[in-house]
């Protein structure tokens, strides 16, 4: 990547000497007042400097940090709260600088803002530039090519004219854009002519070229290459701005979506449906794609024996699904790095855990409950899950328990402790209570918390049971027996219409990059003179001086290329010269 | 290079006409997509943005549909043509659904000699809890089970449902006249129904 | 498939082999700089008007981007030098002293082939020459012998991937030493290659095994191998970076009077100008192996978790570390930030890039963590 403005030291833009933040011929308003008009263009050029833009990016790369240490409103909203009821004091700090949705806060927001700006006030004026610059020829030859970073020279047969020539085309074929002198003026020096403002010619003497005094053109060529490396570098400058406008379409009109789906049981793409439900600005439910999705079975291996052991193997999970309401049913296969694309929308399979079965009976003989409760493992290892059951059902009070599952449980030294995170040996242990659930009026209760204030505990300590067994209540206030278990997978459900546009946008910058690195914008010059060898040829070359490349090389070559074309224009005179013989042409290198 | 400050300037302008343009374009459609839109033919009933009626000729229709009910026997929604409807969304892990349900069970009640039906859609329940619900607060009117949301799905394509519950009013001719998008109040639902059915409240129970 | 644990020592064998030989080589090195053959090598003090001058001298002469400075660092290798350029300390004023001044015919002429400039360059250049290239031999067979043992890519978690990064790491910069016949730089990068490995094997190793099943995907050959290419591209640059600083400080010293121009081990170290072009073109090698690393992860995010870039706290430093090479590559570019600075910033950014492997994938919870690391 270049340097989106000028470079100060740039010999080919030596038109434009800009200093960061000044440019020529705007030196300041007339009458020294600083109206609000010139404080716009001020801050305008300020904004779109290189170093206003490192200071951008600077910040960018700052303000991203407290993103990636502190837990995000958006990722991880639990561990806000935790971090509010950790740090009292600093968090309500930290949430009113937005630290907790960094990504989403309008401070952050105006830094890329700010440098998106700043990038486009500087990459359109160079695509005007680069637009004129294809359109004006390379400049004149120097008269003293010795002076410039490459140049050799060397001695030929051929005249000056058809030197010139027999360069030309080698040049030109190898795709540099030509200028050559108008034929006229090589008999007329009549700028030189003018005695008061051209007292001298530019540069130094004519040291090398061996050619008179006073003739100011000359048989020279002068050749340019590699307009490709400035279109590579608008070309990424504007991509990464494609890709921003991806993001900002995907947030838009896209949206995500997540269920947990006990084996079994079905889902549809609804918003009753869903667990949570995040759409994009301009998403409502109506758009969600009416497919319907149910988990036949999953099965999850791990590792059994070695240092991994109770590592997982691998997840698969077969499904069946419909499109559309009534529609043909099919199956699939969902694994991880493998999704379900259906209706315009991906279905990931994120995680998944345990949700052991009970029936629960209540004092009257009543069965209130009889299925799968989805528990939840967290963090601990080996699917050790938590989770409620919450009967609301039963009479004459409800009832409550709150659970532990241990898919292979080892006591240890009198806890239970899961050891693998297959279900081996599984256990359950609940701890009982009645009263009121609190479920009747008020808010929405999440289905995996349970509030026990209008309730009292039951069992003094947690009751462990086996697959089959029961747990009678004191007081007759009912039965609870673990009946069995069912594992549970965690789905995400993803539309996001700036993917692909980001992905393409991504790979432009890319090529871009590429682009702008590889090739570079180079002149080669050539100039044929008499002298008393006979016609000495001069060749000349530079390159932009942050190039990356080996310019050397190619100078090398072409140097080397075009004293032999002149050579073989020299043989090839010994032909009639009625016939000339075309130089031999080189390609590739 | 006589002619590079004037072109520069003009370019300037260019840029800056068009950068304004595109804002201003930017802000309408973002304006646009964010007010919503507001339908003449939706009313508020009782100034509640959740309890709508649909105006006559503007009334999706009700799609059919046929499933168990918590009893175990065989419900068909075309058994019900010719009659008003409530339908109502419910779980029995629902909050919300166990505040309105007392309410639900009594307007039930009260127009049942009218002719009005009230029918349940049990969402993403168990049969054992859902029975007990019903047996908690009341509940004499049938419940289908919803098991693979397919009912859910069909309904949500004509209107808007977002969550449970959700109570429908389907009128004589199968069409939703009416809806309440969250737990409905006692005076809500009897409005709608006297809309609906053409009876009040008072008037269903002296017939 | 089962891993192939007998492999599996065999690498961690030839692994332990190439630290040893890669300090043998870092021993050589040092030993070319306290006793090997005087190399101007761009002491400091030459400031690039000598150059202009000495091309205008010669008249008609010399091609070539670094004159001058160093006739052993030949930048380009179509550069000018004379076939004795190598080894003349008395003719490394003047450029292209044996090339035929004035008159008509100088052509540019190839530089010296690698391997005599090797032989010319001393007895300890070509022992430490030899040595980091049998550790890089026993290097690569460590990590293709992983490979095999666990049948997939060996970059599934932090120990194999250092040891990859370190491996790209030494192949690079054994190209650009011979390249640009920079032997001094030998010892730096180097030395920093055994202190990589030498975390790696004792502070983070891993036995191999199999991956994790979200890390069971072809992705890993695409996303991880570019990440590990930049890594090892970055790391090198960042240790040219380190010696750029030391350089630099010691012209600005002796600019001041502070010190002896010509002194100590900085006499045989290339000139700023020199490392900085150098560190440059290594960056701009990386850093577009970097960015596609970055694209081709987020293709991948979204084929496991559902979305192309969530500010995961890998993802979140992998854009940092992104944005300040972008910043060293703008700051070139940029009045006052050329030099120190830049090289500030680009030291940063490897710094970044540390902490992301070092400490965000092992510490900080998120989706990537897959360090293996316990």
């Amino acid at each position: 990547m270049t340097d989106v403005r000028v470079s100060e030291t740039d010999p080919f833009e030596s038109a434009v000497p800009e200093r960061d933040g000044r440019r020529p011929g705007n030196p300041g308003p007339a009458g020294g007042s600083f109206g609000t008009a010139d404080w716009l263009k001020w801050a305008w050029r300020q904004l779109t400097s290189m170093r206003i833009a490192l200071v951008l990016l600077f910040l960018l790369a700052l303000g991203s940090v407290p993103g990636s240490m502190l837990p995000q409103e958006g990722t991880d909203p639990a561990g806000v709260q935790q971090y509010f009821t950790s740090h009292p004091a600093l968090a309500p700090l930290l949430n009113h600088l937005g630290l907790f949705d960094v990504f989403g806060a309008p401070w952050f927001a105006a830094i890329y803002l700010l440098l998106f700006a700043s990038l486009v006030g500087c990459v359109v004026p160079r695509t005007f530039r680069l637009a004129g610059s294809a359109r004006t020829l390379p400049p004149r030859a120097p008269r003293n090519l010795a002076r410039l970073p490459a140049s050799a020279g060397y001695a030929t047969a051929v005249s000056p004219a058809q030197a010139a020539e027999v360069a030309a085309r080698v040049l030109s074929s190898h795709g540099f854009r030509l200028r050559r002198p108008a034929p006229t003026v090589l008999a007329e020096p009549t700028v030189l002519a003018e005695p008061t403002v051209l007292a001298e010619p530019t540069g130094a003497p004519d040291s090398g070229s061996g050619s008179g005094p006073g003739e100011l053109e000359g048989h020279w060529v002068s050749a340019e290459k590699g307009y490709l490396r400035e279109v590579g570098n608008l070309l990424f400058h504007l991509a990464l701005l494609g890709v921003l406008v991806s993001v900002a379409l995907g947030g838009l009109f896209g949206y995500k979506a997540d269920r947990l789906l006990v084996q079994g049981t079905s889902f549809a793409d609804t918003q009753t449906d869903l667990d949570e439900f995040y759409p994009g600005r301009l998403v409502t439910a109506a758009d969600l794609p009416p497919f319907t999705v149910t988990l036949n079975t999953f099965e999850a291996s791990y590792i059994s024996s070695g240092a991994q052991r109770g590592q997982p193997n691998s997840f698969d999970a077969q499904i069946s699904y419909t499109a559309s309401s009534g529609g043909p049913v099919r199956t699939d296969r969902l694994e991880v790095n493998r999704p379900l694309s259906v209706d315009g929308a991906k279905v990931y399979l994120i995680g998944h855990g345990y949700a052991p079965e009970f029936k629960v009976t209540d004092a009257r003989g009543q069965v209130v409950f009889d299925g799968a409760q989805p528990f939840i493992s967290g963090t601990t290892g080996n699917f050790l899950s938590q989770g409620v059951l919450k009967v609301s059902g039963a009479q004459p009070e409800q009832l409550g328990f709150s659970g532990v599952f241990v898919p292979t449980a080892v006591d240890v030294d009198g806890t239970l402790e899961s050891v693998f995170p297959a279900a081996d040996n599984p256990v359950v242990s609940l701890i009982a209570y009645a009263g009121n659930l609190g479920m009747n009026s008020g808010p929405s209760q999440s289905v995996y918390q349970m509030d026990t204030t209008g309730m009292k505990q039951l069992t003094a300590a947690p009751q462990l049971l086996r697959v089959g067994q029961s747990l009678k209540l004191p007081d007759g206030q009912g039965t609870v027996t673990f009946t069995g278990y069912q594992q549970w997978v965690s789905l995400a459900i993803t539309h996001d219409p700036g993917q692909l546009p980001a992905l393409i946008c991504g790979m432009a910058a890319l090529g871009g990059l590429l682009l702008s690195f590889v090739v570079r914008r180079r002149r080669v010059f050539v100039r044929a003179s008499t002298s008393p060898e006979g016609t000495t040829v001069h060749v000349g070359g530079l390159a932009r001086t942050d190039a990356s490349g080996s310019f050397e090389d190619e100078f090398a070559s072409l140097a080397a290329e075009l004293r032999s074309a002149h050579q073989q224009a020299a043989q090839d005179q010994g032909v009639p010269p009625s016939a000339p013989a075309a130089p031999n042409r080189h390609e590739g290198e | 290079m006589t002619r590079a400050p004037v072109t520069r300037a003009r370019r300037r302008a260019v840029v800056l006409v068009a950068a304004v343009s595109a804002g201003v374009l930017l802000i309408v459609v973002l304006v646009a997509g964010w007010a919503g839109s507001g339908k003449s033919d939706v009313t508020e009933v009782d100034g509640s943005t959740s309890a709508v009626l649909y105006a006559a000729g503007h009334r999706p229709v009700a799609p059919g549909f046929s499933g168990t009910t918590l009893a175990g026997s065989r419900l068909s929604f075309s058994s019900y043509r010719g009659r008003v409807v409530v339908l109502n969304f419910w779980g029995s892990w629902c909050v919300p659904c166990r505040a309105e349900a007392s309410t639900l069970a009594a307007v039930a009640a009260l127009y049942r000699s009218s002719g009005v039906a009230f029918l349940g859609v049990d969402v993403r329940d168990t049969t054992a809890s859902a029975l007990a619900f019903t047996r908690t607060f009341g509940i004499t009117y049938p419940s289908v089970t919803d098991p693979s949301s397919a009912i859910t799905l069909d309904f949500t394509s004509v209107v808007p449902i977002a969550g449970t519950p959700t109570t429908l009013v389907i009128d004589r001719t199968g069409h939703i006249a009416g809806a309440v998008f969250g737990s409905t109040t006692y005076p809500e639902l009897t409005t709608i129904l006297a809309k609906v059915s053409g009876k009040a409240a008072d008037e269903a129970v002296s017939r | 498939m089962p891993v192939n644990l007998a492999l599996g020592h065999v690498s961690n064998d030839f692994l332990i082999a190439a630290l040893v030989i890669y300090s043998l080589s870092v021993v050589a090195f040092a030993g070319d700089f306290a006793f090997g053959r005087p190399r101007r090598a761009g002491a400091s003090g030459r400031v690039p008007q000598e150059r202009a001058a000495a091309l205008a001298a010669v008249g008609a002469a010399a091609v070539g981007g670094v004159v001058g400075a160093d006739p052993a660092l030949a930048a380009g290798s179509a550069g000018v030098l004379a076939p004795d350029g190598v080894q003349t300390p008395a003719d490394d004023q003047v450029p292209g002293a044996g090339g035929g001044s004035g008159g008509t015919d100088s052509m540019p002429e190839l530089a010296v082939p690698a391997l005599r400039a090797i032989r010319e360059a001393g007895a300890w250049v070509r022992a430490g020459v030899a040595l980091s290239g049998v550790g890089v031999a026993a290097h690569i067979v460590a990590v293709v012998t992983r490979g095999l043992a666990v049948h997939r890519a060996p970059w599934g978690n932090m120990y194999e991937f250092v040891t990859a990064l370190t491996c790209v790491a030494a192949i690079f910069f054994l190209f650009v030493m011979i390249r640009y016949r920079a032997w001094s730089l030998g010892v730096f990068v180097m030395g920093a290659v055994v202190l990589a490995l030498g975390l790696a094997e004792t502070l983070i190793y891993t036995a191999a095994g199999q991956l994790v099943p979200a890390l069971q995907s072809y992705w890993l050959d695409i996303h991880v191998t570019a990440m590990t290419l930049a890594t090892g591209i970055f790391f090198v640059a960042a240790a040219l970076g380190a010696v750029y600083l030391i350089v630099d400080r010691y012209a600005r010293r002796v600019a001041a009077g502070r010190a002896e121009p010509g002194n100590g081990i900085v006499r045989r170290l290339p000139t700023t100008e020199q490392l900085d072009r150098l560190t440059y073109r290594t960056i701009v090698f990386g850093f577009p192996v970097w960015t596609f690393g970055v694209i081709a992860g987020a293709i991948w995010a979204d084929q496991a978790w559902g979305r192309y870039w969530g500010w995961d706290p890998v993802e979140t430093w992998a854009f940092i570390t992104w944005v300040l090479y972008a910043a060293f590559l703008h700051a070139r570019a940029t009045a006052g930030w050329r030099g120190r600075r830049a090289h500030y910033i680009q030291l940063l950014g490897f710094t970044s890039l540390m902490f992301n492997i070092l400490v965000v994938q092992v510490f900080v919870t998120g989706l990537h963590s897959y360090a293996g690391v316990s």
